[in-house]
């Protein structure tokens, strides 16, 4: 018998679409490859599953970063793992190529700052962050990521500006114009 | 910090949603004139656009090999778990709830559950290798099909079947000789056994049956005792077996225990021959069953390619319906 759905996609090309973006978002979340590699394979496997009973007017991208959260929760869930989550990612290369040698310098000092901020934040406003900030996510899939509202995912990713804002205070910023 | 005015208070989350790039019009309008008018709040934006702007310097790609072998995992665990894989679905019938599974080769299982209404009552769940999921509509259809069949209202349940339940070459050799036998069709163990080369296997080919994977499909309902005794079904489940012979039209006796098929009232196919009988014909009504398969009506044998005995002739003399 067929593995074909009425109107929706094989589940091979969700995995060709959507495995590196869910694995750089675990990355980033956890900061340990190993952990990245795990979770976003879980995170295909539960997809995988649930696959056949998925609306087929269902956002997948926004589906599968909710299943990606919610085992990052799991995972954070044990306190010493959070902790050692705060070493940082090294070794990504930023889509940001910064010019001179001083700009550089100062590039990956206020990168580093940011990213100590961003790693301290409680975790939802550091998921609604990460989701709004680096996926793109609109507020109402990041507030099903994190179980919440739009509104309240809106005020999550706030909150996170204005710590960010205020870890920078006192830190030379490259000023954009103020004008329209 | 300088303290805020109000006003910049009241403005500050449209501010960074603003200069953040998260602002509806109406509101990005309403903080470019309070800008106009508020050197501070001015300053201050142009730091949340910073700040946005380094957020989205975060935005990093990670090793490109390291994502390269995190989905050569992915793809060889999913190959597995598909493998694996049966999505099932339960529904209520005539004959209690029963369960159907299919995996990516075909129909996997039907299951009677006797003891609940979710997989944890079934047999499925505790088979080794096997990783049942809930299936998608897709699985309507065969619940439809089966419930028509189960009703009388269809006689072909024609899915493609994946026999990986089997749990050996002879079961499977049994089961594929049980699906043999045609809708108002009944033959015995000893028939099956002699079928796939084992006549002295009986016993063994009634086990087979019993741990048969894929009832009603493979339908074991439809071999019997060579006394004509329906013997046994689904573990205990006679009524089960005597309601879909009745379905399918096959004439039955009640007896003390057992009920027993009414031979006398149904056409016979001699072991070998195209041509049936009626069971009055030479020596076929007390040839064994053995050697022997019954049908319920000439409709029934002739669409297995069968013609009429052109000695007793049940074409002119059928048997009468009741």
């Amino acid at each position: 018998m067929s593995h074909k759905r009425m109107g929706l996609q094989p589940f091979e090309t969700v995995v060709t679409a959507h495995h590196a973006e869910i694995y750089r978002y675990l990355l980033r979340v956890t900061s340990r490859s190993g952990d990245a590699d795990d979770l976003s394979q879980e995170t295909f496997l539960r997809a995988y599953r649930a696959w056949e009973r998925l609306n087929e007017d269902a956002n997948v991208r926004a589906w599968l970063f909710a299943i990606a959260t919610n085992l990052a929760r799991n995972y954070f869930r044990s306190e010493s793992r959070r902790r050692r989550a705060y070493t940082g990612v090294s070794d990504t290369r930023s889509e940001v190529d910064p010019a001179s040698p001083e700009e550089t310098r100062r590039f990956h000092e206020t990168r580093a700052l940011v990213e100590r901020v961003v790693d301290g934040l409680p975790f939802k406003q550091r998921l609604a962050f990460v989701l709004r900030k680096l996926h793109d996510l609109e507020y109402d899939a990041i507030g099903k990521s994190l179980e919440c509202s739009p509104e309240s995912a809106r005020a999550h990713v706030f909150q996170a500006l204005k710590k960010i804002r205020l870890g920078l205070n006192g830190h030379e910023l490259p000023m954009m114009e103020s004008v329209r | 910090m300088t303290t805020k005015s109000p006003s910049c208070r009241a403005i500050e989350l449209d501010l960074v949603a603003t200069a953040t790039g998260d602002a509806e019009s109406d509101s990005a309008e309403r903080v470019h004139r309070h800008l106009d008018t508020c050197a501070s709040c001015r300053d201050e934006f142009g730091r949340y656009r910073a700040v946005d702007s380094m957020a989205r310097g975060l935005r990093s790609t990670p090793p490109a090999d390291a994502v390269a072998k995190s989905r050569a995992g992915l793809e060889s665990r999913l190959a597995d778990l598909r493998q694996r894989r049966v999505a099932y679905r339960i529904f209520p019938s005539p004959l209690g709830h029963i369960l159907v599974g299919r995996s990516e080769h075909g129909i996997a299982v039907v299951e009677y559950l006797h003891a609940g209404t979710s997989l944890r009552a079934s047999r499925l769940a505790r088979v080794e290798g096997i990783e049942p999921v809930p299936g998608g509509p897709e699985l309507e259809r065969l619940q439809r099909d089966l419930l028509d069949y189960i009703g009388g209202r269809r006689r072909d349940l024609d899915w493609t079947l994946d026999w990986r339940l089997a749990r050996s070459e002879f079961e499977r050799a049994v089961l594929g000789a049980t699906a043999d036998i045609p809708y108002g069709a009944v033959a015995s163990y000893a028939g099956i056994a002699r079928r796939i080369g084992k006549p002295s296997a009986v016993r063994a080919v009634a086990q087979a049956l019993r741990w048969n994977p894929l009832p009603i499909v493979v339908p074991c309902h439809r071999v019997i005792g060579t006394s004509g005794r329906l013997t046994g079904y689904a573990g205990n489940k006679l009524g089960l077996k005597q309601q879909l012979l009745g379905v399918e039209g096959v004439k039955l006796r009640p007896g003390r225990g057992d009920p027993s098929i009414a031979r006398e009232a149904m056409y016979a196919l001699g072991e070998g021959e195209t041509q049936y009988c009626l069971p009055t014909c030479g020596d076929i009504g007390t040839r064994s069953l053995s050697l022997v398969t019954l049908f319920a009506s000439r409709a029934d044998a002739e669409s297995r390619g069968l013609t009429p005995c052109t000695d007793c002739r049940p074409d002119l003399h059928p048997l009468s319906a009741a």
